[in-house]
C-alpha cells in the first residue's frame, strides 16, 4: 500500500475570493497554506505510524528470516514458497473462500427482501426504528453474540436442554457449517440489510408505479427496475458482507473450534505459536491480494451496469 | 383468493420475515442478559432460577476491572483524538482542493476495510519494533487509526449540509481562517462531533482483535471475554457480558441520538 503525502506546495484555496481577505487578515493563520497544513500533517502522520507503516512492514517481513528463534532482515523468498507450496495453506484457502462466498451469497438472498419491506413497505417512524435498531449490532459486541450462540446451541444448551424436555436430541448444532454460518450472519447480515434499506428508499418511487401501471408483476418490477437501480448497493453489501467473512476470525474459532482452520485461524496459531513472523505475514499479504482482487471485480461489476 | 387477500397475506409474509430477522438479531443479546441471572452454572432450559451470584462474583474479579479500566482509557482516549483527527480530516476535504487528496481521503477512510487479524499482526510487528508493545497508548493509537475514519465520515456529512457562504461572511466580516474555524464551523458541527464521539468510543470498546495483539499484558474488557472464552465454561462472562452489552448500545443509540441515520426522504 503506497502512501502519497499530500504536498503543500499544491494546496490552493478552493474558495479564491475570501483567500485574498484571509491573506490580508489572517494574522492567526499566517499564510494561506499553514492552516490545512496544520490540520493534515497530524493526520497524515498518525496514519501512516499507526496503519500504513505497519501493513508497509508486513509486506518487509515476508521476505526476511528466521534465524534461531529470531527475525532478521533478508530478501528471500524461501517463506512464500514455503506458504504457498504447503497443502494447509491451500486447503484453507479453499475453505475460507467457499465459507465466505457461501455467506455472501446467504446475506444476499436473506437482506434484500427484509430491505425491500422496511424501505418500501414500512411507514417511516417504524423505517427510522429499523434504521436505527440495525446500526447498533454493527458497532457493538459480536463477539459476544457469538458467545450467546455458542450457548444456544452447543449439546448441553439452550435449544438441545428444551429439545431434551421433549424427547428431542442432542442434535449437534454446534461445529459444522451451519453454526458456522450462523456466526458469519450474525456479523454481515445487519450491514447488507442497512446497505440495501439506503439504496432502495432511494429509488424513484415514480419508476415502480410506472412499471407496475404496465402490469408487471412484483417479481418483475424486482427483477427489471429495483435490481438494476440498486446494483452498486447490491455489490457494495456483496464486497463487504465477503470481506468480514473472508477476514473473521471469531465465528470459525468459537463455531466449529477452528476445525477446519480459516486463513484468520492459521494467522493467530502461527503468531501465537511463535516466531514464525514471516510466514504469518505471507498468509497476511495473500489474503489482502485476495480481497484486492474481490474489490477490483466488484468495481468492474458495479460500473459495467452504467452504460 | 382474491388479489386484495393475496396483498395482504404475501404483507403478513413480508413483515414477519422482518421480525423474524430482527428476533436473529436479537436474541443472542437478549441470551446474554437473561442467562447471566441465571443461577445455572451452564446455561439452559428450563431457568436455574433468579440470583446475581456471577454479577457479584464479577465485580470480584480484579481481572475484570482492570480489564474495565483499561477499555474505559482506551475508550474516552480514542474518543477524543479521533474526533479531533476526524475534524481535520473532514474539514480539510471539505474545504481544499490539492494534489494527492484522494489518497489522503483513502488513508483515513481505508483502515476499517482491512481484517482486524492482519491489521493487528501488522501493527504488532511493527509497534513492538518501535518499543511500544504492551501498553495501553498503543491499544488506543491503533483504535484511533480505525475509528477516525467513522468520525470523519460523520462529520464530512454534516459539512456537506453547511453552505460556503456563512464561513466567507465570516471572513468578510474579518474573521481570520482560524476565527471563522473555531466559530462558524466548529459550532456548526457540534452534533456531528459528539456523534463522532460516542461512536469512536463504541468502535473502540467493541474491538478485541487489535487490542489483543499489541496489548500484552494490558487487557481491555473485550479481550478479557475473549481469554475467558478461550478456557473453561464461565458463567461469569454473561455477566460480563451484560454490562458490556449495556455500555456499547448506549453508546451507539447516544451518537444516532445526535445524528440520526435515516434512509429515504424525510417530509
Amino acid at each position: 500500500m503506497t502512501v502519497v503525502i499530500a504536498d503543500p506546495a499544491h494546496v490552493d484555496v478552493v474558495n479564491a475570493a475570501p483567500s485574498a481577505s484571509s491573506q490580508r487578515r489572517g494574522r492567526t493563520a499566517g499564510s494561506p497554506v499553514t492552516l490545512p497544513v496544520a490540520l493534515g500533517v497530524p493526520v497524515v502522520v498518525w496514519q501512516a505510524v499507526f496503519f500504513a507503516a505497519p501493513l508497509v512492514f508486513l509486506i518487509v517481513i515476508t521476505f526476511w528470516q528466521v534465524r534461531s528463534f529470531r527475525l532478521e532482515p533478508a530478501f528471500v523468498f524461501d517463506n512464500w514458497q514455503r506458504v504457498l507450496g504447503s497443502g494447509t495453506f491451500h486447503q484453507a484457502l479453499l475453505h475460507t473462500l467457499t465459507v465466505a462466498a457461501t455467506t455472501t451469497v446467504l446475506a444476499l438472498v436473506l437482506a434484500f427482501p427484509a430491505a425491500y419491506t422496511i424501505a418500501l413497505r414500512l411507514p417511516q417512524r417504524l423505517r427510522d426504528l429499523a434504521v436505527a435498531l440495525l446500526v447498533v449490532p454493527v458497532f457493538s459486541s459480536y463477539m459476544l453474540r457469538i458467545y450467546a450462540w455458542q450457548i444456544v446451541l452447543s449439546p448441553e444448551g439452550m435449544t438441545n436442554s428444551a429439545l431434551s424436555l421433549l424427547g428431542i436430541g442432542p442434535l449437534p448444532l454446534l461445529g459444522g457449517a451451519f453454526s458456522l454460518q450462523v456466526g458469519l450472519l450474525t456479523l454481515t447480515l445487519p450491514i447488507a440489510v442497512l446497505i440495501l434499506t439506503f439504496a432502495l428508499s432511494g429509488v424513484d418511487k415514480t419508476l415502480i408505479e410506472a412499471a407496475e401501471n404496465m402490469g408487471y408483476r412484483r417479481s418483475r418490477v424486482i427483477a427489471h427496475v429495483l435490481a438494476p437501480a440498486v446494483r452498486p448497493a447490491l455489490v457494495l453489501a456483496a464486497t463487504t458482507t465477503f470481506l468480514l467473512a473472508f477476514g473473521d476470525y471469531v465465528s470459525p474459532t468459537f463455531m466449529t473450534g477452528s476445525k477446519p482452520p480459516t486463513l484468520a485461524n492459521l494467522i493467530v496459531d502461527t503468531v501465537k505459536s511463535g516466531s514464525q513472523w514471516p510466514r504469518a505475514s505471507v498468509i497476511g499479504v495473500s489474503m489482502l491480494a485476495v480481497l484486492a482482487l474481490v474489490f477490483g471485480l466488484g468495481r468492474w461489476l458495479a460500473s459495467r451496469g452504467r452504460k | 383468493m382474491n388479489t386484495t387477500s393475496t396483498t395482504r397475506l404475501s404483507r403478513t409474509l413480508q413483515y414477519a420475515f422482518v421480525a423474524a430477522l430482527f428476533v436473529f438479531i436479537a436474541a443472542p443479546m437478549l441470551v446474554i442478559v437473561v442467562f447471566s441471572f441465571d443461577a445455572n452454572r451452564f446455561p439452559a432450559i428450563p431457568w436455574g432460577g433468579f440470583s446475581l451470584e456471577w454479577h457479584r462474583a464479577t465485580l470480584a474479579d480484579d481481572m475484570v476491572i482492570d480489564a474495565f479500566k483499561n477499555s474505559v482509557t482506551v475508550g474516552l482516549g480514542t474518543a477524543v483524538l479521533s474526533t479531533l483527527l476526524g475534524f481535520a480530516a473532514a474539514y480539510i476535504d471539505y474545504r481544499w482542493r490539492f494534489r494527492g487528496k484522494s489518497s489522503f481521503v483513502l488513508l483515513v477512510a481505508i483502515p476499517p476495510a482491512v481484517p482486524v487479524t492482519i491489521l493487528g499482526m501488522a501493527m504488532l510487528a511493527f509497534l513492538s519494533r518501535a518499543g511500544l508493545f504492551g501498553r495501553t497508548e498503543t491499544i488506543m493509537a491503533c483504535h484511533v487509526a480505525i475509528a477516525t475514519s467513522f468520525s470523519m465520515a460523520i462529520i464530512r456529512l454534516r459539512l456537506g449540509e453547511l453552505g460556503t457562504d456563512l464561513e466567507q461572511a465570516a471572513w468578510n466580516l474579518g474573521a481570520s481562517p482560524v476565527r471563522a474555524l473555531l466559530q462558524v464551523v466548529v459550532p456548526f458541527c457540534k452534533p456531528a462531533l459528539i456523534a463522532s464521539f460516542f461512536l469512536s468510543a463504541a468502535v473502540s470498546f467493541d474491538e478485541f482483535m487489535i487490542a489483543w495483539f499489541v496489548g500484552g499484558v494490558h487487557e481491555t474488557l473485550p479481550v478479557r471475554i475473549l481469554n475467558l472464552l478461550q478456557g473453561q465454561v464461565n458463567p461469569k462472562i454473561n455477566a460480563i457480558g451484560t454490562v458490556v452489552l449495556v455500555i456499547s448500545i448506549t453508546l451507539v443509540l447516544v451518537a444516532q441520538r445526535f445524528v440520526g441515520v435515516k434512509a429515504g426522504k424525510h417530509s
